[in-house]
C-alpha cells in the first residue's frame, strides 16, 4: 500500500437545525494516497460535498459540526486541530476549487489581485517574484496571455477561464491535496474536457492528490483511480475504478451505472432506481438505500450493514455480502 | 421507436431570431446578436429529433423562437404546411394546442402560487375545454399517467421533489394533446437516476400517443438514448445534421468530431480525444465565414472568407462544411 | 432545499381547499419568528383597544378641571399650585387613582381613554393612508412593468420627480394651504408615500415577467389579461403585504410629526396631538407626553417586527 496522505475514519458531520438534524455526513471512511485521484461519487444530498468541506471544516458552525471521527494528515486530526492550525493548512497543503466559478472569484477585484492575495497569505515573496509567479501559474493552466488577464476582471472571462483561474489559485501554494468539487458540472462538453485535461496533466507531471468530488460516472471513469460511492451521508461501496465498472457490487452503484444513457442500447427502455433520494432530516432505518433496492431483504431496513472486503482493495457496506 | 416518416410536421426555413444591440444616449442600433442565423430543416410526425449544442448557440432561443414565444426575426415557419410566421393572434392560439414546452428548471417552469392540479389544468381553462367536473376528471387522468396520484393535485409545487415537478411539467404539457413537444433541457437539473425515470417517461408517452418530440440538450448521451435524428448547432447555425446512427458512427463536421470525442465515456476510456482550443465566440460578432474557422483543426483558406452552406453529403446527412 | 428534496408525498387524504393549504404553510414559517408573532399579537391588541376600547373608557374629550395633572395610578407626585388666597404656592402631593389609570392631562382629560382613542386614529390614518399609497403604487408599477416602452419611461421619470420633492415639506404645505383636518393629513400621507412601493412594484413584475412559469404560461395560450391576473399579480401579492406591514409605520409616524410640530388635527386625540401637548409639562407631567410615545415606540416595533417576519417567511430561499 502506497503511502497515504489523508485518512478520514468514521467522519460523522451533522448539522443542528430548527427541523431536526441533518446527518449529512454520518459515518464516512476512506484514505487518499500520494498522487492519486479518488472521486467521491453520489447523487446530490449524499454528502459528498460536505465531506470535502468537512476536511477544511469550511461549513457554517452553527449548525453544523464535526460529531464524529478522525481526519489524519500530516500527523494531525483536522476535526480537533485549532482555527489556527487550519488555517495554515488551507490553501497551502491542502487546496479547494469550488463548483462555481462564478461565484468563488471576487467581481471586483482583478485577477491578478486575488491570485497575488492568495501568493501572499502563505509565501513571503516580494511583490515582483509574487507576480511571475501568479504570471507563471496562469500560462501552466492554458490561459493565453496571461500578463493581459492579470489586469481583467472576472466578468470579462467565460466560465471555462475562470475555472481555470480557480485551479490556478489554488495550486499557487504547490498543496500536497487538491479537493475538487463538481468543476465539470456546471460548464459545456468542450470546456469539460479541457478540464479533465488539466487534471489529468496535474497528475501526470506533479504527482498531485486529488479528491474529486462528481455525481458523473463517465468522469469517474475518465480520471479516477479509485472511487467512493456514496449514499444518504455514507460510504457504500470503495474500490479501483476499473472494479467499480467491471464489478461492482453494490446495488446502488450498479443501480447508477444501469441508469447511465451510454450504456444502454439506444431506443430501450432505461434502468432507472425507483424512489428519491431519501430526506437527510429521515434517514431510513438500517440501510438507507433499502427502500429503493432491487434486492432488499429484511435484515436491511433493521441493521445497518458492516463494512465487509471483497479483496483487498474493494469494500463494500451491504448485506448481500455479509 | 418506430416513427412515421410520412406526415412532415413542421417545417423550419432559414428561421433567424436576432436580438439587436443598442448603445449610447439615443440608443442607436449599433449590431446584432445572431442567436438563430437561418436555421432549415424538418420534424416529421412522431419523430424524435435532439437538437444539441454548447451555450451560446442558439438552441434554446430556437426552441422559443418555433412556437413564437419569441418573435422570428426572418425565414419561415411551416405547420402541417401552413405559414405560422403570419398567424393572428386566433390562429396563434390554436397552435398552441399543437405544440406545446416543456421547461429545463422544474422549480422555475410551475406558478408558485398555484396548485399543481391548477397548473395542470390550466391549458383545458385557457382553451375553454369541458366543464369543472370534466376538466378534474382529465386532471387526473393525466397525472396518473406521468406516475403521480390524482389525490395530489391540491398540493402546491414547493410540496414536491424535483423528478416529481418535472412529471408535473409534462402532464401540463400533455393536456392538449399536442402534436409537438419542445422540451428544453428537460433532465439536466435532475440527479442521474430521476433523469432515467423522466427519460423513460418520456419514451412512454411519445409511444403511447405518437408525439414528435424537438429534444433540446448538451448531453450527447441522453441525445444518443433518445434521438432518431440529431443536428448539431454552433452560434446560431446547424452544423451537421444526420439519423442518430450515422452522426454518431460517421461524423463528418469537425465540431461534432470534438464533441464526440470530447463526451467523457463510461465504457471506452482511454480514446483519442480532440481538444478544442479557445472558447466560444461571442454571438455579437461571429468570426468571418465559417463560424468555427478559427478552432478548426482542419482549416483551409476558404473557411474565413466564404460561409458554407447546408448540404446533402449522403441520404439523409446534412453538412455545412468546406471540406465537402 | 431541504423541503422539497425527499418530501414524500402522503397520498390521497391531502386534498384540502386551495387557499388554506398555501396560507397555513405561510402562517407556519411565520411563526417560528418570535418577534414576528409578538408583532402580530400587539396588532391585534391594538385592534381590539381601538375597536371596541372607547366603549369602556372614560370620553376623552371631557375636561375636567378639577382633576388636572394627576399621575398615573400608583405614582405620586408634589404639585405646586399657587393659592391666590395665600399668594404663594403650595406643594401638595397627589397620588394617581384608578379612575384614571394613566392619569391626566393638563385639561383634566382622561390619558387612558385618549390613548385609546389615539390608537384608533393612529390605526385608521395607517391603515387608509397605506391603502392609497399601496393602492397608487401598485397600478404604477405593475403598469409600468407590463406595458414598457415610453409608458414606463413617462411613469417612472414621473415617479423619479416625485421622489425628490421633500417629502414632510409637502406634507406641511397641504395642510398650510388646506387646514389641518385629518382627513387631507391623510390623504397627503397616501398620496405622497407611493413611490418606493411603485419602484419595488415595478422591479418586481419585471422580474416575474422573465420568469419560466409566465413563459410557460404564454405558452400553454394564456392571454396577456391571464398572465397578469392569474400569474403576475398573485406573485406580487405577497410583496405588496410585507410592503403594506413595514410602510404603516412610517405613516403613523408622519402624522405623529406633523401634530408635533403642531400641523395635526387638534379635534382629533391622536397620540401625536397628545406628545405634543405634552412636551411642555415634561418635568411636570411627563406621563403626558411618555405615555404616547411608549404606544407609538411599540406600534412602530410590533409592525416592523411582522413586516421582517412575513418577509421571511414568504423568500423562498430563507431558512425559516
Amino acid at each position: 500500500m502506497s503511502n497515504v496522505i489523508l485518512k478520514v475514519s468514521e467522519l460523522k458531520t451533522y448539522f443542528f437545525t430548527r427541523r431536526g438534524v441533518v446527518k449529512a455526513v454520518d459515518g464516512v471512511e476512506f484514505e487518499l494516497r500520494h498522487g492519486e485521484c479518488l472521486c467521491l461519487v453520489g447523487e446530490s444530498g449524499c454528502g459528498k460535498t460536505v465531506t470535502a468541506l468537512s476536511i477544511l471544516r469550511l461549513f457554517d458552525s452553527p449548525p453544523g459540526k464535526i460529531v464524529d471521527g478522525q481526519i489524519s494528515f500530516d500527523s494531525l486530526n483536522l476535526t480537533e486541530c485549532s482555527s489556527k492550525q487550519l488555517r495554515q493548512i488551507r490553501g497551502k497543503d491542502i487546496a479547494i476549487v469550488f463548483q462555481e466559478a462564478q461565484s468563488a472569484l471576487n467581481p471586483v477585484l482583478t485577477i491578478g489581485d486575488q491570485i497575488t492575495e492568495q501568493i501572499k497569505l502563505h509565501l513571503p515573496l516580494d511583490s515582483n517574484r509574487t507576480r511571475d509567479l501568479a504570471i507563471t501559474l496562469l500560462s501552466d493552466m492554458g490561459i493565453p496571455s496571461p500578463e493581459k488577464v492579470m489586469s481583467y476582471y472576472p466578468h470579462q472571462l467565460s466560465g471555462g477561464m475562470k475555472q481555470r483561474v480557480l485551479i490556478a489559485m489554488s495550486l499557487s501554494c504547490d498543496p500536497q491535496i487538491l479537493i475538487a468539487d463538481e468543476p465539470t458540472t456546471a460548464v459545456d462538453v468542450t470546456i469539460k474536457a479541457q478540464i479533465l485535461d488539466i487534471f489529468r496533466e496535474l497528475k501526470a507531471k506533479r504527482q498531485m492528490s486529488t479528491i474529486f468530488i462528481t455525481h458523473d460516472l463517465a468522469v469517474v471513469a475518465e480520471i479516477g483511480d479509485r472511487a467512493v460511492v456514496m449514499y444518504g451521508g455514507k460510504d457504500v461501496e470503495t474500490a479501483p475504478v476499473s472494479e467499480i465498472i467491471s464489478n461492482p457490487k453494490h446495488p446502488y452503484t450498479i443501480g447508477l451505472i444501469d441508469c447511465l444513457p451510454d450504456i444502454a442500447e439506444s431506443g430501450e427502455r432505461l434502468v432507472s432506481i425507483p424512489g428519491t433520494t431519501p430526506n437527510p432530516l429521515d434517514m431510513p432505518t438500517g440501510c438507507t438505500f433499502h427502500p429503493r433496492c432491487p434486492e432488499v431483504m429484511k435484515i436491511c431496513s433493521q441493521k445497518e450493514p458492516p463494512e465487509t472486503a471483497i479483496s483487498k482493495e474493494h469494500k463494500v457496506s451491504c448485506h448481500l455480502y455479509t | 421507436m418506430k416513427h412515421k416518416l410520412n406526415h412532415k410536421l413542421l417545417q423550419i426555413r432559414n428561421l433567424k431570431k436576432y436580438y439587436p444591440v443598442t448603445a449610447g444616449f439615443f440608443s442607436s442600433h449599433i449590431g446584432d446578436i445572431k442567436a438563430v442565423d437561418g436555421v432549415t430543416f424538418d420534424i416529421s410526425e412522431g419523430e424524435i429529433i435532439g437538437l444539441v449544442g454548447e451555450s451560446g448557440c442558439g438552441k434554446s432561443t430556437l426552441g422559443k423562437t418555433i412556437p413564437r414565444l419569441e418573435e422570428p426575426t426572418g425565414g419561415k415557419i411551416l405547420y402541417r404546411s401552413k405559414d405560422i410566421t403570419k398567424l393572428n393572434k386566433k390562429g396563434l392560439r390554436a397552435l398552441r394546442r399543437e405544440i406545446q414546452l416543456i421547461f429545463q428548471d422544474p422549480d422555475a417552469s410551475l406558478d408558485p402560487r398555484m396548485t399543481v392540479g391548477d397548473s395542470i389544468g390550466e391549458p383545458l381553462v385557457i382553451h375553454n375545454i369541458g366543464d369543472e367536473k370534466e376538466r378534474s376528471h382529465r386532471v387526473a387522468e393525466l397525472m396518473k399517467q406521468v406516475g403521480l396520484e390524482a389525490g395530489q393535485a391540491g398540493m402546491y409545487p414547493h410540496e414536491f421533489s424535483g423528478g416529481q415537478k418535472q412529471r408535473i411539467g409534462i402532464a401540463r404539457a400533455l393536456a392538449m394533446n399536442p402534436k409537438l413537444i419542445i422540451a428544453d433541457e428537460p433532465v439536466s437539473a435532475l440527479d442521474v437516476s430521476i433523469q432515467a425515470q423522466i427519460l423513460n417517461l418520456m419514451m412512454d408517452i411519445q409511444e403511447k400517443f405518437g408525439l414528435a418530440y424537438l429534444f433540446i440538450a448538451h448531453d450527447l448521451s441522453v441525445i444518443r438514448h433518445m434521438a432518431h435524428r440529431v443536428a448539431i448547432m454552433y452560434l446560431g447555425k446547424i452544423v451537421e445534421l444526420a439519423d442518430k446512427k450515422e452522426l454518431f458512427e460517421n461524423p463528418l463536421h469537425p465540431y461534432t468530431e470534438a464533441l464526440l470525442s470530447a463526451v467523457p465515456s463510461f465504457k471506452h476510456k482511454d480514446k483519442d480525444r480532440i481538444l478544442l482550443r479557445g472558447d466560444v465566440p461571442s454571438p455579437l460578432n461571429p468570426p468571418s465565414g465559417c463560424h468555427f474557422h478559427p478552432r478548426c483543426r482542419r482549416v483551409m483558406p476558404i473557411c474565413s472568407q466564404v460561409e458554407p452552406k447546408l448540404s446533402e453529403i449522403s441520404v439523409g446527412h446534412f453538412v455545412s462544411c468546406h471540406l465537402y | 432545499m431541504v423541503e422539497t428534496s425527499g418530501d414524500i408525498v402522503k397520498g390521497v387524504g391531502r386534498c384540502m381547499p386551495n387557499r388554506t393549504r398555501l396560507i397555513n404553510y405561510y402562517w407556519q414559517r411565520t411563526r417560528r419568528n418570535k418577534l414576528a408573532v409578538f408583532g402580530l399579537a400587539f396588532i391585534i391588541f391594538l385592534i381590539a383597544l381601538a375597536a371596541i376600547g372607547p366603549l369602556f373608557t372614560l370620553d376623552p374629550t371631557e375636561a375636567n378641571f378639577e382633576e388636572t395633572n394627576m399621575p398615573p395610578v400608583r405614582f405620586t407626585i408634589e404639585q405646586s399650585v399657587y393659592n391666590i388666597e395665600t399668594d404663594d404656592f403650595t406643594t401638595t402631593k397627589i397620588s394617581g387613582t384608578w379612575k384614571h389609570p394613566l392619569g391626566t392631562d393638563s385639561k383634566g382629560r382622561d390619558m387612558l381613554a385618549m390613548i385609546v382613542s389615539g390608537a384608533r386614529v393612529s390605526l385608521l390614518v395607517g391603515l387608509i393612508a397605506t391603502g392609497i399609497a399601496i393602492i397608487l403604487g401598485t397600478i404604477i408599477g405593475v403598469v409600468s412593468a407590463y406595458l414598457g416602452g415610453w409608458v414606463d419611461n413617462a411613469l417612472m421619470r414621473f415617479t423619479d420627480v416625485m421622489m425628490t420633492f421633500p417629502f414632510f415639506l409637502l406634507l406641511v404645505l397641504i395642510v398650510f394651504i388646506f387646514g389641518p383636518s385629518l382627513a387631507f393629513i391623510v390623504l397627503a400621507i397616501g398620496l405622497t408615500g407611493w413611490t418606493g412601493i411603485a419602484r419595488l412594484i415595478r422591479s418586481e413584475s419585471l422580474s416575474l415577467r422573465t420568469r419560466e412559469f409566465v413563459v410557460a404560461a404564454k405558452a400553454l395560450g394564456a392571454s396577456d389579461n391571464r398572465v397578469v391576473f392569474r400569474h403576475l399579480i398573485p406573485n406580487v401579492i405577497s410583496l405588496i403585504i410585507i410592503m403594506a406591514t413595514l410602510s404603516i409605520p412610517g405613516v403613523i409616524l408622519a402624522e405623529a410629526a406633523l401634530s408635533f410640530i403642531g400641523l395635526g388635527d387638534p379635534t382629533v386625540p391622536s397620540w401625536g396631538i397628545i406628545l405634543e401637548s405634552g412636551q411642555h409639562t415634561l418635568e411636570t407631567a411627563w406621563w403626558v407626553a411618555v405615555e404616547p410615545g411608549i404606544m407609538l415606540f411599540l406600534t412602530v416595533l410590533a409592525f416592523n417586527f411582522l413586516g421582517d417576519g412575513l418577509r421571511d417567511a414568504f423568500d423562498p430561499k430563507s431558512n425559516v
